[in-house]
């Protein structure tokens, strides 16, 4: 039993770092809003329109074959790479992206057809059959639009929600800290997302829903102890309270965080290549979530302050007296 | 918080029971659970063998019936299939429309010759614009015009305050405007989206065994799963051609054919169409003697001279009599099978056909390819005309290698996962955190009875958010553990401890859970596919997870004082 060793209750001065905490998570905001206004995000054609086409490697063909297969259909941004596939014997694979010509009438109907069109050619070409398809996907521009309208929708909705539900189960003042930290830690996420071009598409829209999701589980957890920390030392001052509140719940936030990053890291290496670019947004998110819950939401709390004398115990809504 | 009252426990026993029952089948073979495999569509000697072993296998199981045997439903990035979302061209529903009431119209204006108001119609622009003409004394009969188009103006149905269908304006001394109201527009719409759903499913599962189901989404969208199938163009064929089909009398005479193709115009109420399988050029008429609507069935069958596949069909009661009546009259004529102006056979008819059974044969190659082609035509004559022209505007396949790996990849990533937090809570928490690793046992079992249970979709962003759910899971218990070790500290009992440490710890793991719980909310209901299965096991898994840690444990723990009554917890 590891936690013997532990101790129960640290005394770090959390609140002391709030300014070169404030600075860090400034400098990485900027970082990551240049960035992604500079290099921008990789999407994926979830949300750009476009088509991608994974077939097996056939035996004795190089990219260069594939690229003037697909490269004489009159396509446009055509690009093969090779790639390692996935399974117990992982085979090599070529995927395939392409986009309709831009001049077509009617580029949704057009992008359906340049699929049909490249199947059909790749199988003549190298006498596929229906197995050696690993997968394809085509989306038009205007399905595609509306995908990463709807993801950026489901973002807002749900920082919106959780402002609500924080301000009705504390109080405004921890409500506005709490949004704060989620809106950091999405914003940090999606810089290092242009930062490293990891394809941006549908699940890590879900990713980031998921990081918001655990940020404010994070966040949740140590204002609800200095709402008790407050209630039980009533003339300490506010810094010290949240210190108080911090030290007591950090080895929960680190064990939480450290079995569910174990849990991540198992599905990054061995998920396979479809969940790695949602596994990578989530141990990132977990790390900064946690981060986050300690310096970002708690400081602004301590920054605004809370009125301590208004609310005895019976008023707050919810669970005590169940 | 420690008092477990027999019923509670009782509870707890059948929760995890049922949970267990319904994730048990998960772990079998579909034989061993008595369920029978789907027939396959295209019935070569192989598949069939392989259909009849396994459903013999199926047939010999000892699985008894009472017992679930439902599975957890793969969602087609797992199991591999085609994903097309099609869009229903609105000009082209209301251009239809407007078709049939321009034939309305006609026969209205000309019930008799006495009667008869000459006009011609035109559609143009989403409207019909009808041009009067004089009668023999001249006259322009405008308001009789009027009032026949009104008796045709009939409210919309199912419409509030009696809409009425068409706008109609006279516009000049000539000349009437008829538009389609916007009450009509969307009736029509909705119309056609549940008819072409009907049709869609009839079409790629005429025989309804493979449990296809499209769905509407918005007001002119469709999504289609197909599972298991490989390639989507089949699917595309079968769906792209709008499924008009008529039979017509031909005219084969060498020199009128020949005059219609080199001056490039036929003659008046007839066209010229191209035999798919030859390539001749025939004159069709116009005016078909049955159309698509009078035929009662289709199906593949096999042409008796050659056992090639073919299509029969057996046209309805009034279908069956007309045709009659017309290969009666017009014996060593031939006529024509026309499907979307293309003319698929065009045979003698050598004497007259009473019956109503017809054969579309010499198409189709005698290979699984010729096979399948013509079940796939049989199902579009059988399913009928589309209302309009089915857009593709989305798809995503996914091969059966691909869809076989991911799920090797995310249940070895789930294993691991699960030991590597079992490992770490023992380590850190000693016989609590062992307590905490069976409670999470149950939580997967929990998870996988309630997908299966409901019949839920499992992706594979589903799996990463049951391996999500196991990290996550142990939140609870952390959090409860590390109140019980501060209690124990400050001098409690073991038993005050575990007491005071679960009260404390209440209100902070429901407030944590649900703002996840908001979060899988918003993307089940904003998000699609693949991520509709994550928020579906997230959500699933913070209902399990709070269960099991807040009371699974519990119970476990609370037996575990009451038999070894420690005076303090060494934790």
């Amino acid at each position: 039993m590891l936690m013997k060793y532990l101790p129960t209750r640290t005394e770090l001065k959390f609140m002391v770092f709030r300014s070169p905490a404030f600075i860090l998570s400034a400098l990485l905001i900027i970082a990551s809003v240049a960035l992604l206004s500079t290099s921008g995000l990789n999407f994926g054609i979830d949300f750009a329109g476009g088509s991608v086409i994974e077939i097996e490697k056939p035996v004795d063909s190089a990219v260069g074959d594939v690229r003037s297969v697909v490269g004489n259909l009159g396509l446009a941004d055509v690009g093969v790479t090779e790639a390692v596939g996935t399974g117990a014997d992982p085979q090599p694979v070529y995927v395939i992206k392409f986009r309709a010509p831009e001049a077509s009438e009617d580029i949704e109907s057009a992008q359906q057809e340049a699929n049909d069109t490249v199947r059909s050619a790749l199988t003549e070409a190298f006498n596929l059959t229906e197995a050696d398809f690993r997968s394809s996907a085509a989306v038009g521009p205007k399905v595609s639009g509306e995908l990463f309208t709807a993801g950026i929708t489901a973002l807002g909705v749900a920082l919106v929600l959780m402002l609500c539900y924080i301000a009705f189960r504390f109080e405004w003042q921890y409500s506005v800290g709490a949004v704060a930290a989620l809106t950091h830690d999405v914003i940090i996420t999606m810089g290092v997302f242009a930062l490293v071009q990891l394809e941006f598409n549908l699940t890590t829209i879900a990713a980031l829903l998921t990081i918001i999701g655990y940020s404010m589980n994070d966040t949740v957890v140590v204002f609800d102890r200095v709402r008790e920390e407050m209630r039980r030392y009533k003339k300490l001052p506010l810094t010290e309270v949240i210190d108080l509140a911090l030290n007591g719940t950090l080895s929960r936030t680190l064990l939480t965080s450290g079995t569910t990053l174990l849990a991540l890291l198992a599905i990054f290496f061995l998920g396979g290549p479809v969940l790695r670019g949602m596994s990578f947004a989530l141990i990132f998110g977990v790390i900064i979530g946690t981060y986050s819950s300690i310096f970002v939401a708690s400081s602004i709390l301590n920054t605004i302050g809370v009125s301590r004398e208004k609310k005895s115990i019976d008023d707050v809504p919810g669970f005590q007296g169940v | 918080m420690l008092q477990f009252p027999s019923w509670k426990v009782a509870l707890i026993a059948i929760t995890l029971l049922i949970g267990g029952l319904m994730a048990l089948p998960n772990g079998f073979s579909n034989a061993f659970l008595g369920i029978e495999p789907e027939r396959p569509s295209v019935e070569t000697p192989e598949a069939l063998a392989e259909y009849v072993a396994a459903r013999d296998a199926a047939r010999q199981s000892w699985w008894p019936g009472f017992l679930p045997s439902g599975k957890v439903n793969l969602g087609l990035d797992l199991r591999g299939g085609v994903y097309l979302l099609m869009q229903i061209t609105e000009d082209d529903v209301i251009a239809n429309r407007l078709r049939v009431f321009s034939a309305d119209v006609g026969q209205a204006f000309n019930p008799s010759p006495s009667e008869r108001i000459f006009q011609t119609n035109e559609t143009r622009a989403g409207r019909l614009e009808i041009t009067l003409r004089p009668d023999r004394n001249g006259v322009i009969r405008m308001q009789d015009a009027l009032d026949r188009l009104d008796d045709l103006n009939t409210p919309v149905e199912g419409a509030l305050g009696g809409a009425r269908t068409y706008t109609i304006d006279q516009v000049g001394d000539a000349s009437i405007h008829v538009s389609l109201t916007d009450a009509a527009v969307s009736a029509f719409k909705r119309e056609a989206l549940s008819k072409t759903i009907e049709i869609v499913r009839r079409r790629i599962d005429p025989d309804g065994v493979r449990d296809i189901a499209p769905q509407p989404q918005g007001e002119n969208r469709i999504i289609l799963e197909v599972p298991g199938e490989p390639d989507p163009r089949r699917i595309k064929e079968v769906l792209s051609q709008a499924g008009e089909l008529t039979f017509s009398l031909v005219d084969d005479t060498p020199s009128r054919i020949q005059q219609a193709v080199s001056t490039g115009r036929s003659p008046p109420g007839w066209r010229l169409l191209t035999d798919v399988d030859s390539g001749e050029r025939l004159l069709v008429n116009n005016v078909p003697v049955v159309t698509g609507a009078d035929v009662a069935t289709a199906s593949q069958g096999y042409d008796p001279d050659d056992n090639t596949p073919a299509v029969n069909f057996r046209l309805n009661g009034a279908g069956q009599q007309r045709f009659s009546k017309v290969t009666q009259e017009n014996v060593n004529r031939r006529f024509a099978i026309v499907l979307d102006e293309r003319v698929m056979s065009a045979p003698f008819i050598r004497e007259p056909i009473y019956g109503g059974q017809v054969q579309i044969s010499g198409g189709f190659a005698n290979n699984s390819a010729g096979l399948q082609e013509a079940i796939d035509l049989a199902a579009i004559i059988e399913a009928g005309e589309l209302p309009a022209k089915l857009n593709f505007i989305e798809e995503r396949t996914v091969g059966p290698g691909l869809g076989e790996d991911s799920i090797r990849a995310g249940t070895l990533a789930s294993l691991i996962g699960l030991a590597l937090v079992a490992v770490s809570m023992a380590v850190i928490y000693g016989r609590l955190g062992l307590f905490a690793v069976v409670s999470l046992s149950a939580n997967i079992v929990l998870i996988l009875g309630a997908l299966s249970g409901l019949g839920a979709t499992l992706t594979l962003p589903g799996i990463a958010g049951i391996i999500l759910t196991i990290g996550m899971a142990v939140d609870a218990n952390v959090l409860v553990f590390e109140r019980i070790r501060e209690e124990s500290r400050s001098g409690r009992s073991a038993l005050t401890a575990v007491q005071v440490g679960y009260e404390k710890a209440m209100s902070t793991i429901f407030d944590a859970n649900i703002t996840t719980f908001i979060a899988a909310a918003v993307l089940y209901m904003l998000g699609s596919g693949p991520v509709k299965g994550f928020a579906v096991t997230l959500a699933i898994g913070i209902f399990t997870s709070v269960f099991t840690a807040f009371v699974v444990t519990r119970w476990f723990t609370v037996m575990w004082l009451r038999w070894a009554r420690p005076k303090t917890l060494a934790v």
